[in-house]
């Protein structure tokens, strides 16, 4: 795997149109967007035409990126995340949960691999969440991890959606409080 | 910059976090493209939260993805698929007959599993929502209220009953042995579910360790913990669920030493002590197992 001071180097190529640069990138990052749009849509198919589009998009706007604000590897998986986010949204949770095709997502199962190499930033926002309360944690995680809507979350909760509304809301502030936005 | 109120805030961060409805993202975006300070306030919050996606574990498109993106962008027909550098020769899963030793793969596996431990990687698990919360638990366990301190990972998992199928699915199983030795665990795995279980046969670790088992695949970085294997005879577990058919199918499942209750850090500590490959022992009644 590449260091983030390389792909900021291959961003930089793929902005000047370096075709093989992009290819580079590609290979070093494919796999970990991937793994973060299936997560949200759980659909092979879906994920991978959200994937092609995210790297067209990365592609085209390579020259936008700016290592001041976030690494490589953040900006890229927030353009796929984004844009897997609108396809479930639009597309409607319940189309997506009663396809045939669509992934078990082993929401709750914990991975032993988790704790390592965790940068200073993650460790800081985990901190953060780790302030909230417990039902609130797992909202914001389960919203950012899964995707779920707030009907999902209420319907896991089992909430009324306003309430996970200002669940949601207030644990954004108290997360900004947090990191001292 | 101009001053934001807290509303316009909180749409931001809840854009960024992804819980708006369709119709309050198209006014995120539309407020974004006439207001760069409000773009900046959301991207910000794109960056904070997108650290969670370290944690996030790393699957493989498919091989066609990369000439469809070539296309989109305009770019000349795409060459062959990338292959990963150095991916380790994977032996096709079903051909072998069951369990006669593939005595090569010991060795092999010890400097493979060597590699991956040296690799500085920043792609991490597959991560689950909790998992965040395990961590925060792991790295400052006062974070956390007692609730969700983290369980000893020895626990077993129950496995869920399977969905109601109407064809009986594919079924796995690997042999895990030493080099020449008698098989120490038998492994299967359900083609549709995912669930699989490890029976101990012919092994007892040292007074003070663990065996952890770990999936070794090409398509993926480094081992993964599948859980350390409890002291019953069975441990079943349902993990297997967010790896795709085909990385499971023609993964090496390998067992290691660890300290008791398993790796502390996630990644193996010995070379693996026993391994094996899965075989397909009851095809699908109809076609390949679920993807």
């Amino acid at each position: 795997m590449l260091t983030p001071a390389e792909l900021v180097w291959l961003i930089a190529a793929v902005a000047k149109g370096d075709e093989a640069a992009f290819e580079r990138l590609y290979a070093a990052t494919r796999a970990k967007l991937f793994g973060v749009v299936l997560r949200i849509l759980r659909r092979q198919d879906l994920a991978e035409e959200v994937i092609q589009e995210a790297y067209v998009k990365i592609w085209n706007s390579a020259g936008q990126f700016n290592p001041g604000l976030s690494s490589p590897i953040t900006w890229m998986a927030s353009i796929a995340r984004n844009r897997a986010i609108d396809v479930v949204r639009k597309k409607g949770e319940l189309s997506i949960e009663e396809e045939p095709t669509a992934m078990e997502v082993a929401a709750d199962s914990p991975d032993p691999l988790a704790r390592r190499e965790m940068s200073e930033e993650l460790k800081r926002l985990l901190e953060c969440v780790g302030r909230l309360e417990p039902d609130r944690q797992k909202l914001v995680l389960l919203a950012y991890y899964n995707g779920w809507s707030r009907e999902q979350l209420a319907a896991k909760f089992e909430t009324p959606v306003n309430t996970v509304k200002t669940w949601l809301r207030r644990s954004m502030m108290d997360i900004r409080e947090c990191l001292g936005l | 910059m101009m001053a934001y109120s807290e509303d316009q805030i909180a749409l931001a961060a809840e854009y960024a976090l992804g819980t708006l409805d369709a119709d309050e993202r198209a006014q995120v975006e539309t407020m974004m493209s006439v207001d760069k300070d409000f773009t900046a306030i959301v991207e910000s919050w794109q960056f904070r939260l997108g650290v969670l996606n370290q944690m996030v574990g790393s699957v493989e498109p498919g091989p066609e993805v990369w000439g469809r993106i070539r296309a989109a962008v305009g770019l000349a027909e795409a060459q062959a698929a990338l292959v990963l550098p150095e991916a380790p020769p994977v032996a096709p899963p079903f051909e072998e007959p069951a369990p006669a030793a593939d005595t090569s793969n010991i060795i092999h596996l010890s400097s493979q599993a060597r590699r991956w431990r040296n690799i500085a990687s920043f792609t991490t698990a597959i991560a689950a929502a909790l998992v965040a919360l395990i961590a925060v638990g792991a790295y400052q366990p006062d974070l956390l209220p007692d609730g969700l301190r983290p369980k000893p990972r020895t626990q077993l998992v129950e496995v869920k009953a399977p969905p109601v199928a109407a064809v009986p699915s594919a079924q796995y199983v690997a042999v895990l042995q030493k080099e020449g030795g008698s098989p120490a665990f038998i492994l299967t795995v359900d083609g549709t579910t995912r669930n699989f279980t490890i029976r101990k046969v012919g092994a007892t670790p040292e007074v003070g360790k663990s065996f952890e088992l770990w999936l070794i695949s090409d398509k993926l970085p480094q081992p993964r913990s599948l859980g350390v294997i409890g002291g019953g005879d069975f441990t079943a577990r349902p993990v297997l669920a967010s790896y795709d058919a085909d990385l499971i199918n023609a993964a090496t499942y390998a067992v290691t030493v660890e300290q008791a209750g398993g790796s502390p850090d996630g990644r193996p500590h010995s070379a693996p002590v026993f391994a094996g490959k899965l075989i397909q022992t009851v095809p699908p009644a109809t076609s390949a197992p679920a993807k």
